[in-house]
Order: structure tokens, then C-alpha cells, then sequence
């Protein structure tokens, strides 16, 4: 009785502390809305059921991120025609920016830009840019993806040129 | 730098609707869950005995012991296909159960699964399904000689090409988890390393 007790305290605080990013993390992995609000339920189903044999190993935010980019990394691999057009980071890089230059003032359309973006790339590329915009460190972003700190390290790098490239210099242009 | 052009601004405080999943909803998910799981239990059961009385049925209408025996042969080819087809799904690992796993690990498993899955599919589903077909058109050929095979042709022609797209398309998909799975090995290696 104390589990499930604890097994639904556990989610309630987690959903409390990390809906919010969750729902981000969602928009990330899908494009859809309807798919999305259907992912999203799906994240906070699997978390929920995941707490049941929560024993603190890792931080309550590890556990929840790894839950979370497990269930959306088996969504993008169900997706399997859009599977076949994602690339890694390394690829991003080299793609021209079609939209270069012509920054928006208009939020909006950034984040739709930056989700466009995002979902170009493989889970596991998805995983790192999800993490570094969320503001996590290269360990903690190592801890979820198990990725080494110096690969970790390398993609950031990446990520934060591709993300210069196309927010920065395009803003600068237009400021 | 422009506050509207910082990546991290722009992802953090986007507009998010809160989150309507309750402990009921939870709880009512899993009723679902079970429910769905028996009746694909229940599924898997009423299968087997559909394709042996089909191809029972078959092995009636065809008196020619060759023919017969190819039916024989596909009957344990299917039904042990679908202990395999079946065990293979059972055994999915649930995103919840993995959490103690990292990113790097539960993709790895999540596109090797796949790889295997397409791989059990073909050898104890799509194969058993061809091997009945091909034994039907040569039990046509046999028995009824050159009058019923001409009208199954355009049928037969629509069915292999069919099969023919099938195939390049999965086998397409299959290089591609299998592309995957080597970029993953390297990163493997790199952490490892």
C-alpha cells in the first residue's frame, strides 16, 4: 500500500516540477498535435508505471528524462518514414539553412524554426539539443544519454554553432 | 543579442498547455492496457486455428500427394511461425522499465529489436504466407491445367508485385536500422574508449 502511496506522490511531484519541460521535450519528438497530446499521455503513463520501482540510483530528473526520451526515442522509431529522413548532428551542420538571414522578431516563429530543427535530428542528437536547451550541464546530459562527457562536449559544440548560425547571425542581420 | 533570437529563451518559455493526466486516468490507462493485451492473446489463439482450417480445406481440395505434402509443410512452417511471431512481441520492453538505462543503451535495443522483429516477420510470417501462395498457384497449375491458371493471372501478377514492393521497402528500412546501428556502435566504442 506504501508503494503505490509512494508510487503516486512520486508522480505527482514529478509531473508538478517537470510537466512543463516534458510537454517541451514532447514538441521536440513530435510535430503533431494530436499525435503529440498523445505522446505526451504516453510519457506520463510510462513515468507513473517507472516509479512503482523508483529506487533512487540516479536523480529524480535523470530518471524522468530517461524515462521520457526512452518513450519518444521508441515513437520516432515507429515513425519509420520520417525515421529515414532524420540526420545526425554532424549532417545538420553541413545542410544549408534555407530560412538564413531572414531572422523573425516574432517568437513564434523562432520556436517553430528551432522545433524544425530539432526534428531533423536522431534520437539520440534529440536527446543532447533537448538537454542543452533545458539549460543541463554535459554531465548531467552525459548521465541520461550515456553518452562520455567528451562526446557530450562535441555535440554541444555542434548544436551551438548550428543554433549561431541560424539564430544569432540571422538576428544580428536583422537588429 | 537579441532576447528573441536566444535559442534557450525561445525553447524555455514557450507556451506549454498543463497536463491533464490524473492517478484515475493513470489507473484507467492500465485497465485499458490489460484489456488490449487479452485480446491480443485471445487474437493469437484464434489465428492458428483459422490458418488450419484453411489450409485443411486446402489439402482436401487437392488430391496430388506433392501438393499436399507442401501444405503439410507450410501448416508447422506457419504455426510455428506464430510462437515466434508471438513470443517476440510479449517480450517488448516497456520504456517505464528501462529508466535505470541510458539513452545510448535503450536506443540501441529499441532499433535492434526492430532489426530482429523485421527479420522474424519475414522468415515465420511473410515467407509461410508466400510458401501457401506459391502452393496454390502450383495446385492450380496441376489440377486444373491451363484453364484456371490463365483467369488467376492478373491476380497473381497484382500479388507479386505486391510482394515485390513489400520487399524493397522493408529491405530499404532494414539497411537503415542496420546504418544506424553502426553509427551506434561507433558511439559505443567512443564512450567506451
Amino acid at each position: 500500500m506504501n508503494g503505490v502511496a509512494s508510487q503516486d506522490e512520486l508522480y505527482r511531484d514529478v509531473a508538478e516540477q517537470f510537466g512543463s519541460a516534458l510537454e517541451r521535450l514532447a514538441r521536440a519528438y513530435e510535430v503533431d498535435p494530436d499525435k503529440r497530446r498523445d505522446l505526451i499521455q504516453e510519457i506520463h503513463f510510462q513515468l507513473w508505471r517507472s516509479f512503482e520501482r523508483f529506487d533512487a540510483r540516479c536523480s529524480t530528473r535523470t530518471w524522468v528524462y530517461r524515462v521520457a526520451h526512452h518513450v519518444a526515442a521508441s515513437h520516432v522509431l515507429r515513425e519509420r518514414r520520417k525515421f529515414s529522413n532524420l540526420v545526425s548532428v554532424e549532417e545538420l551542420e553541413m545542410l544549408p539553412d534555407k530560412d538564413h538571414g531572414h531572422f523573425a522578431a516574432d517568437r513564434r516563429i523562432n520556436l517553430d524554426r528551432l522545433s524544425a530543427l530539432i526534428q531533423q535530428l536522431k534520437p539520440l542528437d534529440r536527446q543532447v539539443i533537448v538537454s542543452y536547451l533545458e539549460d543541463m550541464d554535459a554531465a548531467s546530459i552525459g548521465e541520461i544519454t550515456g553518452l562520455s562527457p567528451a562526446n557530450v562536449a562535441m555535440r554541444i559544440s555542434r548544436i551551438k554553432n548550428i543554433l549561431a548560425r541560424r539564430f544569432h547571425e540571422g538576428g544580428n542581420h536583422a537588429s | 543579442m537579441h532576447p528573441e533570437n536566444d535559442p534557450k529563451k525561445i525553447w524555455q518559455s514557450q507556451p506549454v498547455e498543463p497536463s491533464v493526466m490524473t492517478i484515475h486516468l493513470l489507473r484507467r490507462r492500465v485497465r485499458q492496457l490489460h484489456a488490449r493485451t487479452r485480446k491480443q492473446l485471445v487474437g493469437s489463439l484464434v489465428m492458428p486455428i483459422v490458418i488450419i482450417a484453411s489450409y485443411i480445406y486446402a489439402i482436401r481440395q487437392f488430391h496430388y500427394p506433392v501438393v499436399q505434402s507442401l501444405f503439410a509443410l507450410t501448416i508447422a512452417w506457419s504455426m510455428a511461425g506464430v510462437y515466434f511471431l508471438n513470443r517476440g512481441m510479449w517480450s517488448a520492453e516497456m520504456p517505464g522499465d528501462a529508466a535505470l538505462s541510458t539513452g545510448l543503451e535503450f536506443y540501441r535495443r529499441e532499433v535492434d529489436r526492430r532489426c530482429s522483429l523485421f527479420r522474424r516477420l519475414l522468415w515465420w510470417g511473410f515467407l509461410p504466407m508466400i510458401s501457401i501462395i506459391g502452393t496454390f498457384i502450383l495446385a492450380l497449375a496441376t489440377t486444373e491445367g491451363s484453364k484456371s491458371l490463365p483467369k488467376a493471372m492478373p491476380f497473381i501478377t497484382l500479388l507479386i508485385v505486391w510482394v515485390g514492393a513489400y520487399l524493397v521497402i522493408r529491405m530499404r528500412e532494414q539497411r537503415e536500422l542496420r546504418r544506424e546501428i553502426d553509427e551506434l556502435n561507433e558511439v559505443e566504442k567512443s564512450v567506451g574508449g
